[in-house]
């Protein structure tokens, strides 16, 4: 299949734009900076529409998005069972100054879906719950310490940032331990050196790093954890806000069988519509009670009302076990589609959030051009970070993203000639 | 938010490191060197760091360590050594008296050149040799506080300890290259390129590079842009971009 290249001009002239009135024109992840978009005329910069699995950039380029907005959409861009939810509840009422009923039936829902919660804490984003997790459990263990698995990410807050960022002080990460992933002895030795110290051990549910293959839980890892929170007093969080719904709807805890003390969701919660949510064990109701932490738009109710019809339908649909039949079936055609041209393509982590790499040079040259050429032929992928299934993806969809795969695993190979 | 043993590194290798790249590039430091008994000048900071330089044939080379030497130069403390790089402290050599005129007719001439491009005149810049000389040896001055600062400060020795092993290509476009090689953790600046990168990062221009080196830019944005080209394992850059951040401070 001969695919046609995109071109971004509107995209271009959007960014100029942008770029005069806001800093760096797009910040953040979704930005070409973090985003890695090498280079960078091979991205679309701004979309105009997005319905299902599709995204349509401004110059009207249509892209089967793999990131998924990275991570919220669920169901699909646009879901019409969502959104009706969202449209009936604002013409009821949204931000009002006491929060809608429509919160505690949120509530109520988390508790019966999620396995260990026992109750539910909303705000917006990830970062949110990810701090709010970590003051409750300073505030219940009145201990200081946390330990951080390397290469984590946990959001925004101080905290969550490194030594070396800007606008990071020493004294913001003083506290913060760090071990490798699946190191139990490793964890044990910085217990035991920090004995009667530490208020958390705080991590996703498997390793989804950026720039490396991303690992599983070993067997029994969590297990294990677990017992060493339990025997030493440290609240065990788990970070699901990426993961949380694509494994499983009662929790990637449950997934992985344990339970988490507290547990944090945001991503997959409302299929794009802002809210998120910590969910925690009784025994830390008091402590998240007694916590000074709120924000202007976090008992809003129309995101309440997305949040309920996308886990509803998340149920009905059975995603997690989907997004496993459908990440299994795109990521085994995209390694045929490598071996037939030549290339080790690598697949790590979850099916439902499938990172890929190309091991056939140890710089990922080759796979950030391969990963442009998918991009300009309208499959949005990304080269440094995990991708997205979402409900709305077809097997047709699939078909052809493979097909297109192949069409520049063969332009990669051409420009390459040196490397086979 | 700097240490004065760091700072020390970056003015032995990197600022005065940058004679090297002044003699080639300027004809007036290669001059004050042409024609003359080649001389060997050792600088030793007492807890820091140790060079020995040379100059032969119009030409200056930086080797690490102290070896034979004409002129001796010792420093009691790396402040002191940052000290004679401020113009504070005057050098008093331990060894080599009889060649204290090589040091004031031509040493002390080749620095102050070097100073001349390093701390520009706007109205200097305006002349586009002096403008790519001066932006050159900035460059080089910067590829090589990079590995001081990753070796030696904390924060930077944090980033560092981030970075796996290989090159880092860095470049401006038609203009000057270096090579960051990375190696458990500890860097080497080379100041030429590599075939072999593992990660590059690439400046447009010379003039988009100076705009960054004086701050009137934002990288990020650059990015965006297209100005600032990277590839490879962009997780290196990044890690090395944190301790850029560093070098403006110890170089401001």
């Amino acid at each position: 299949m001969a695919t046609k290249k995109f071109n971004h001009k509107k995209s271009q002239e959007w960014f100029k734009r942008a770029v005069d009135v806001i800093p760096s024109g797009i910040y953040g992840h979704l930005g070409p900076a973090e985003g890695l978009w090498v280079p960078t005329t091979s991205w679309p910069f701004f979309s105009e529409r997005a319905e299902g699995s599709y995204m349509w950039d401004v110059d009207g380029n249509k892209y089967i998005d793999y990131m998924c907005a990275y991570g919220p959409n669920v169901l699909g861009y646009n879901d019409p069972d969502v959104n009706a939810a969202a449209m009936k509840q604002a013409e009821l009422a949204n931000c009002t100054t006491t929060p809608s009923y429509k919160m505690v039936e949120f509530a109520e829902l988390m508790v019966d879906t999620v396995a260990s919660a026992d109750w539910a804490f909303f705000a917006k984003n990830g970062n949110d719950t990810t701090q709010a997790a970590i003051m409750c459990a300073r505030y219940h263990t009145h201990k200081k310490k946390i330990i951080f698995v390397n290469g984590f990410y946990h959001g925004v807050s101080m905290w969550t940032q490194k030594l070396d960022y800007p606008g990071v002080l020493p004294e913001d990460v003083a506290n913060n331990l760090y071990v490798d992933w699946n190191d139990i002895p490793a964890l044990e030795k910085l217990i035991a050196e920090n004995k009667g110290e530490i208020a958390a051990f705080i991590a996703t549910p498997y390793m989804h790093g950026n720039f490396v293959d991303n690992v599983l839980p070993a067997d029994g890892y969590w297990q294990k954890v677990r017992k060493l929170c339990t025997d030493n007093n440290i609240v065990l969080i788990v970070d699901d806000v990426r993961c949380g719904f694509r494994l499983d709807l009662a929790g990637s805890d449950h997934f992985y069988g344990f339970e988490a003390d507290l547990i944090c969701f945001c991503k997959a919660l409302a299929n794009g519509w802002n809210v998120s949510c910590l969910c925690g064990k009784d025994f830390l109701k008091s402590a998240m009670s007694g916590l000074s932490y709120t924000g202007s738009y976090w008992m809003s109710a129309v995101p309440f009302a997305a949040g309920i019809a996308c886990i509803e339908k998340m149920k009905k649909l059975d995603t997690p076990a989907m997004f496993r039949k459908l990440g299994t079936q795109l990521t085994d055609g995209l390694k045929a589609a490598a071996a037939n041209n030549g290339f080790d393509l690598v697949v790590s982590g979850e099916p439902a959030l499938f990172y890929l790499r190309i091991a056939n040079d140890d710089s990922l040259f080759l796979h950030q051009d391969w990963v442009q050429e998918m991009v300009s032929r309208g499959i949005f992928i990304t080269s440094h970070h995990n991708h997205f299934i979402n409900a709305s993806l077809t097997e047709d969809d699939i078909k052809y993203t493979i097909d297109v795969a192949e069409d520049a695993f063969k332009a990669v190979r051409k420009r390459h000639p040196e490397a086979f | 938010m700097t240490d004065a043993k760091t700072l020390a590194y970056i003015n032995l290798y990197a600022v005065l490191g940058s004679l090297e790249n002044l003699c080639v590039l300027d004809e007036d430091a290669s001059a004050l060197l042409t024609n003359k008994k080649p001389i060997t000048i050792g600088i030793e900071v007492k807890d820091g760091p140790s060079a020995t330089i040379t100059f032969k044939n119009g030409r200056c080379r930086m080797e690490d360590g102290i070896g034979p030497c004409d002129i001796k130069l010792p420093f009691s403390s790396c402040e002191k050594f940052n000290g004679m790089i401020d113009g504070t402290v005057t050098p008093i050599p331990s060894k080599g008296f009889q060649h204290i005129g090589f040091l004031l007719k031509e040493f002390i001439p080749l620095t102050d050149l070097l100073a001349k491009y390093m701390r520009p005149d706007p109205e200097d810049l305006k002349d586009e040799r002096f403008f790519e000389i001066s932006t050159s040896l900035m460059f080089y001055t910067i590829a090589v506080a990079i590995a001081q600062i990753g070796n030696n400060d904390e924060v930077g020795k944090f980033s560092a300890h981030h970075m796996v092993n290989g090159e880092i290509l860095m470049s401006i476009s038609g203009g000057p290259k270096a090579t960051i090689r990375v190696n458990n953790h500890r860097l080497i600046t080379v100041k030429k390129g590599t075939d072999t990168p593992r990660a590059l990062m690439e400046f447009e221009s010379i003039k988009l590079a100076r705009d960054l080196f004086d701050g009137k830019v934002n990288s990020v944005a650059c990015v965006g842009e297209g100005k600032i080209k990277m590839g490879g394992m962009i997780s290196m850059v990044d890690n090395m971009n944190r301790i850029l951040d560093l070098v403006g401070l110890y170089l401001a």
